[in-house]
C-alpha cells in the first residue's frame, strides 16, 4: 500500500519505546483530535447560532431542542472543549514528567504552553457565547479583571469586550474571538507545534549512544494506533454527549438577575477561590499570569535533565521541574476544590 | 566607531524597517481593535415619583443596580456594585452579601469583610421641580 | 492489530446507531403560534393535556408564556419552567402585572374600567389594612383607626380617600405579644397568602383565588364555595389571638354550613355571594381604604328597596355598557339592549336582574343559574321603621328559624 498523505505526516519509523501509549499517553495526538472535532462542530453549530445578545440564547435552544442532532452535536462540541483542556494538562505534565522540553525542543514547548492559553480562552469565550443568565458574572468579573491591569487594561478590556458594558455589548465581539480571532492562531500554532516535533527529531528520546532500546515501528504501525485513539476517543465522547447534555440556562436579559448563577466556570474555579483574599490584579491577574511564566522557565532556568533522562518517565535529574509542576497541579485542584466546600 | 561592513549595516537597515512596519501595524491593529461604537451608558435615571418612595423606605432598584434611601435627610442611594469585581450585592437582612467572591457590606455600604475593599458608591439623587426623583451613577 | 481496529470501528458504528435511536426516542415537537404574539411555543409538547382555562383566553390565541412566562423553545422541563412567573400561578400579586397586566388585558385605564390589577392590589381583600389596623389599635401600638400598615407596602398615586401609601406590616418587629401572635396566626386569609392545607378549604392566590374554581380553569360564575375557602374557615379567639379551622365538611347550606351564631335570611343561603356583592365590593374600587366598612355598601334595600323607594334602575341602551360586557362573559345571563336592571346606589349595574313588565324583579344565579322573582318593598305589608336598613334590622323578621 502506498502511503497517503496522513501517513506522509509521520516519519518513516520511530522509536518504539517511546511510541506506546504507556509512554506518550497519546495525549498529545488526542489533543490535535479533539481540536478537530471541535472545528468541526463548531461550524456545524454555525448554521444555526445567531450572535446578537437577543437572539443567541434562544438560538442555542433551537440548536439544543429542535436541529435534529443539534443538542447531540452542541454537547459533543462542550466535552470535546473541556475534555482537551484535561487532555492537555495530561500533555503538560507527561511533556515535564519525561523530562521532553529540553533543547531542541525548548521553543516547541513555548509553543504549546501557547496552546494551552489559547485553548482555555476558546472555552471561555465559548462559554460566553451561550449568553444565558449563567455567564453574565463571569464574564462581568473576567473582564472587570482586565481593567485592573496597569497602564494598558483599559485599552485590553476595549480590545477584548469592544468596549461598553460586559453583559450587553460583549457577545459580537466573544464572537468574533472565537470563531476567528483565536481560532486562526491555535490553526497555525497547532500546525507550527507539529512541525517543530518532526523538526526537533520526535518523540524525545535519548540521544543514540545512550539509548537502551533500539527497536523501531513504522510509520504504518504509528497510524494504526492513532486511528484506534481516535476511534476510542469518539466512542467515549459520544457516549458523554448522549448521557450528559451541555449546561444550558434562560436567556440573560440585560441586568444580572439576583437568582444568577455566580459560580466561575470550571476551568476558573481556582481563580475564583483565589479572588476571595483580597486584590483583584494581584490574585486574578498577577498569579496566574506568574504560574504562566514559572511553568515557561522550566526549560530555560531550571536544572537541565541529563541526556540519558529523555524520554523516560520521572527520571532523577528534573526532579525540581517535576515537583513544582505537580505542586502546581494540586494546589489549582485543592483550591478548585475548595470553591465546593461553602 | 567600530567598523561594520556595507552588507551587514544594509542587513541591520532592512531588519530594522521591518520591525518598525511591524511595530507600526501592531499598533494599527491594537487602534483598530480598541474602537467601541457603543453609546456611553446612561448616568442618569428617572425614578418617577418622590411619593413612590414614603420616609423610611428603602426600595431596591433594578435600573441602576442600587438602593434608594429616603430618611429625614433626604434622599440617598447606594450602589449595588461590589467594589471588587463589579457583581450584583445581594441584600440581607442586616446589609449586603457579594455572592461572587463573598464581600460582605452593612447597611450604609461599609465593608464588613471580603475582599472588597472599598464601601459601596453613594449615588446623588435629586427632586426635580415636578415632584420626581433623578439618580445620578457618574 | 488489524483486527482490534475492526472492533474498533463496529463499537464506533454502534454508537452512533445507539445516539441515533436515543433522538428518535425524544417527544416530537408540538408548535404553537399563538396570534397575539406570533412568536412559537413548545409548551403542549408535554402539556397537551391541559384544559382550555376560559373562552375569553383560548389558547390559540394568547398561547401559554403570554401568562406563564417559561422559556417558550426549552423542551427540557427544567429550562423550560425555569423562567416561570409565580410557579403553576401567575396571577398571584407578586407576579400578576407581568402576567395578567398590560393595557389592553388587565391593568388598563380606569376610564375604560380596565384596571382590575390596579383594584385589586389596593383592595382591602388583598390589602387587609382594616383588620391590621384595628388589631394594633385594639393593642396598643397605635392611637387611632386609620390605616398605616399592610400586607405587602402598596402606594396610591391618584387617592380619593387620602391614603397615598401603606407601609409593610411586619409582626417580628411588634412589640405587643398579641400582634406578634395575630402575625403568626391570622394572616392567612388574604388573597396575597398561600392558604392552610385542608382539602375542602383550598384556594390559591391572587386572581386565581377567588376567579378559579378547578385546576387551570378562569371563571366570572363563581359560587359560594369558593368565597368560603376564608369566609367560613372557622372561629378565631381575639384573646388567644388564635384560629381553630372547622374539620366537618358541610354541604347542607342552612344547616351545618354556615355558623349557629349567625342569622340569614333566604337570599342569603340560597344565593351565591358574588350575587349581591359587587365588583367595586369584592375587587376595591382602586383606592387605598382602611376598612371594609368603607367598601362594603350593598344592604336588603338596594335590591328590594324601602317602602318609600323602589330600587334603583337602568335601561341599557349603550352597547359599551359595563352590564352588557359581563353578562356576555357570564354563561347563564343574557342581556338585551333595551332591558331594564337594578343598579346599586353608586351606579354598579346588577346585571344578573331583570325588571318585568309588571313591575316585579328577576334575578338569575351567576354561577347556578337557579332563577327568582321577587317584589319591592313598596307596596307590601312590611312593617320596617324604615330609619334602620342594616340587615341586622331586616333579619329580625326574615332570619329563618335555625
Amino acid at each position: 500500500m502506498r502511503p497517503s498523505f496522513f501517513h506522509h505526516l509521520h516519519p518513516p519509523t520511530i522509536p518504539a519505546a517511546q511510541a506506546r501509549c504507556r509512554h506518550t499517553l497519546a495525549a498529545g495526538g488526542t489533543a490535535i483530535f479533539l481540536m478537530l472535532i471541535l472545528g468541526i462542530t463548531g461550524i456545524m453549530e454555525m448554521f444555526h447560532y445567531v450572535p446578537n445578545p437577543q437572539e443567541a440564547a434562544l438560538s442555542v435552544q433551537t440548536i439544543t431542542y429542535h436541529v435534529p442532532f443539534g443538542g447531540f452535536i452542541r454537547s459533543l462540541h462542550y466535552w470535546a472543549a473541556q475534555l482537551l483542556l484535561i487532555v492537555s494538562v495530561i500533555h503538560l505534565l507527561r511533556v515535564v514528567f519525561t523530562a521532553a522540553y529540553g533543547h531542541p525542543r525548548r521553543f516547541n514547548y513555548l509553543l504549546g504552553l501557547g496552546l494551552f492559553i489559547l485553548a482555555i480562552l476558546l472555552d471561555f469565550t465559548g462559554y460566553i457565547l451561550r449568553w444565558d443568565v449563567d455567564i453574565c458574572y463571569p464574564l462581568l468579573t473576567g473582564t472587570n479583571l482586565l481593567k485592573t491591569i496597569p497602564l494598558f487594561g483599559d485599552s485590553l478590556f476595549r480590545i477584548a469586550v469592544g468596549g461598553g458594558e460586559a453583559c450587553s455589548t460583549g457577545l459580537l465581539r466573544f464572537y468574533v474571538w472565537h470563531i476567528f480571532g483565536l481560532t486562526l492562531p491555535i490553526i497555525i500554532l497547532v500546525a507550527w507545534h507539529a512541525f517543530r516535533v518532526r523538526r526537533d527529531g520526535g518523540i524525545a528520546v535519548p540521544p543514540p549512544h545512550l539509548r537502551v532500546n533500539n527497536e523501531r515501528i513504522s510509520r504504518n504501525v504509528l497510524v494504526r494506533r492513532e486511528v484506534l485513539i481516535m476511534f476510542i476517543v469518539s466512542i467515549v465522547l459520544i457516549l458523554m454527549a448522549s448521557f450528559l447534555p451541555a449546561p444550558i440556562a434562560p436567556a440573560m436579559t440585560g441586568n444580572p438577575s439576583i437568582a444568577a448563577n455566580a459560580r466561575a466556570p470550571w476551568f476558573f474555579l481556582w481563580v475564583q477561590e483565589m479572588l476571595k483574599w483580597g486584590d483583584p490584579f494581584i490574585f486574578g491577574v498577577l498569579i496566574p499570569f506568574g504560574i504562566l511564566v514559572l511553568l515557561a522557565l522550566i526549560p530555560y532556568i531550571f536544572p537541565k535533565p541529563a541526556d540519558s533522562d529523555i524520554g523516560t518517565w520521572f527520571p532523577k535529574s528534573n526532579r525540581l521541574a517535576q515537583i513544582v509542576v505537580s505542586v502546581i497541579a494540586l494546589i489549582v485542584i485543592a483550591l478548585t476544590l475548595m470553591t465546593f466546600i461553602q | 566607531m567600530s567598523e561594520i561592513s556595507r552588507r551587514d549595516f544594509l542587513k541591520l537597515a532592512r531588519d530594522g524597517f521591518l520591525y518598525l512596519s511591524g511595530a507600526l501595524a501592531l499598533g494599527g491593529l491594537l487602534r483598530f481593535l480598541e474602537y467601541d461604537p457603543n453609546p456611553a451608558p446612561k448616568t442618569e435615571f428617572d425614578l418617577g415619583s418622590a411619593s413612590n418612595f414614603p420616609l423610611n423606605s428603602r426600595t431596591l432598584l433594578s435600573n441602576p443596580q442600587a438602593v434608594l434611601l429616603h430618611t429625614e435627610n433626604g434622599f440617598s442611594a447606594l450602589s449595588l456594585v461590589c467594589t471588587h469585581l463589579g457583581c450584583t450585592v445581594e441584600q440581607k437582612t442586616d446589609g449586603f452579601t457579594c455572592p461572587c467572591h463573598g464581600s460582605r457590606f452593612d447597611s450604609n455600604g461599609t465593608v464588613i469583610n471580603g475582599p472588597a475593599e472599598k464601601p459601596l458608591r453613594s449615588l446623588r439623587v435629586e427632586t426635580t421641580n415636578e415632584g420626581n426623583l433623578k439618580l445620578f451613577t457618574a | 492489530m488489524k483486527k482490534i481496529l475492526s472492533v474498533a470501528s463496529g463499537l464506533l458504528f454502534l454508537t452512533l446507531v445507539f445516539t441515533w435511536w436515543l433522538n428518535s426516542r425524544e417527544p416530537k415537537p408540538v408548535k404553537l403560534i399563538p396570534t397575539l404574539s406570533g412568536q412559537p411555543e413548545y409548551c403542549i409538547t408535554c402539556h397537551a393535556d391541559v384544559p382550555e382555562i376560559s373562552a375569553s383566553h383560548p389558547i390559540a390565541t394568547f398561547g401559554c408564556v403570554s401568562c406563564h412566562g417559561g422559556e417558550r423553545l426549552a423542551l427540557n422541563a427544567d429550562l423550560a419552567h425555569s423562567t416561570m412567573r409565580g410557579g403553576a400561578n401567575p396571577s398571584d400579586l407578586s407576579v400578576v402585572e407581568a402576567s395578567c397586566g398590560g393595557s389592553n388585558c388587565h391593568s388598563g385605564s380606569e376610564a375604560d374600567d380596565r384596571h382590575h390589577i390596579q383594584r385589586v392590589m389596593t383592595s382591602v381583600q388583598s390589602t387587609y389594612a382594616g383588620a391590621i389596623a384595628n388589631i394594633r389599635y385594639t393593642f396598643g401600638a397605635q392611637t387611632d383607626l386609620n390605616a398605616h400598615y399592610d400586607i405587602s407596602a402598596i402606594t396610591d398615586d391618584q387617592t380619593k380617600t387620602g391614603i397615598t401609601a401603606l407601609l409593610a406590616f411586619d409582626p417580628a418587629s411588634e412589640t405587643n405579644p398579641s400582634i406578634q401572635k395575630f402575625g403568626e396566626n391570622c394572616l392567612t386569609c388574604h388573597i396575597n397568602a398561600t392558604p392552610r392545607e385542608g382539602e375542602t378549604y383550598t384556594r390559591q392566590t391572587g386572581c386565581a383565588a377567588c376567579h378559579s374554581t378547578e385546576q387551570h380553569t378562569l371563571t366570572t360564575a363563581i359560587p359560594y364555595t369558593q368565597c368560603n375557602a376564608c369566609h367560613n374557615r372557622g372561629n378565631y379567639d381575639l384573646r388567644t389571638m388564635t384560629f381553630t379551622e372547622r374539620t366537618d365538611h358541610p354541604t347542607q347550606r342552612i344547616d351545618d354550613y354556615y355558623q349557629p351564631i349567625a342569622q340569614f335570611t333566604q337570599c342569603e343561603y340560597t344565593l351565591d355571594c358574588v350575587d349581591c356583592h359587587t365588583r367595586s365590593e369584592v375587587m376595591g374600587d382602586g383606592d387605598l381604604h382602611a376598612s371594609q366598612k368603607d367598601i362594603q355598601y350593598v344592604q336588603c334595600k338596594t335590591c328590594h328597596g324601602t317602602l318609600t323607594e323602589l330600587p334603583l334602575t337602568k335601561t341599557l341602551t349603550n352597547l359599551n355598557d359595563i352590564a352588557f360586557r359581563m353578562s356576555f362573559l357570564n354563561p347563564v345571563v343574557d342581556l338585551e339592549p333595551g332591558d331594564t336592571i337594578i343598579i346599586t346606589e353608586n351606579g354598579e349595574p346588577f346585571w344578573n336582574t331583570r325588571v318585568l313588565s309588571d313591575g316585579t324583579y328577576e334575578m338569575i344565579g351567576k354561577a347556578t343559574s337557579q332563577y327568582f322573582t321577587f317584589k319591592p318593598v313598596m307596596g307590601s305589608n312590611c312593617t320596617q321603621s324604615g330609619e334602620d336598613q342594616s340587615s341586622a334590622y331586616c333579619h329580625e323578621c326574615h332570619a329563618v328559624e335555625r
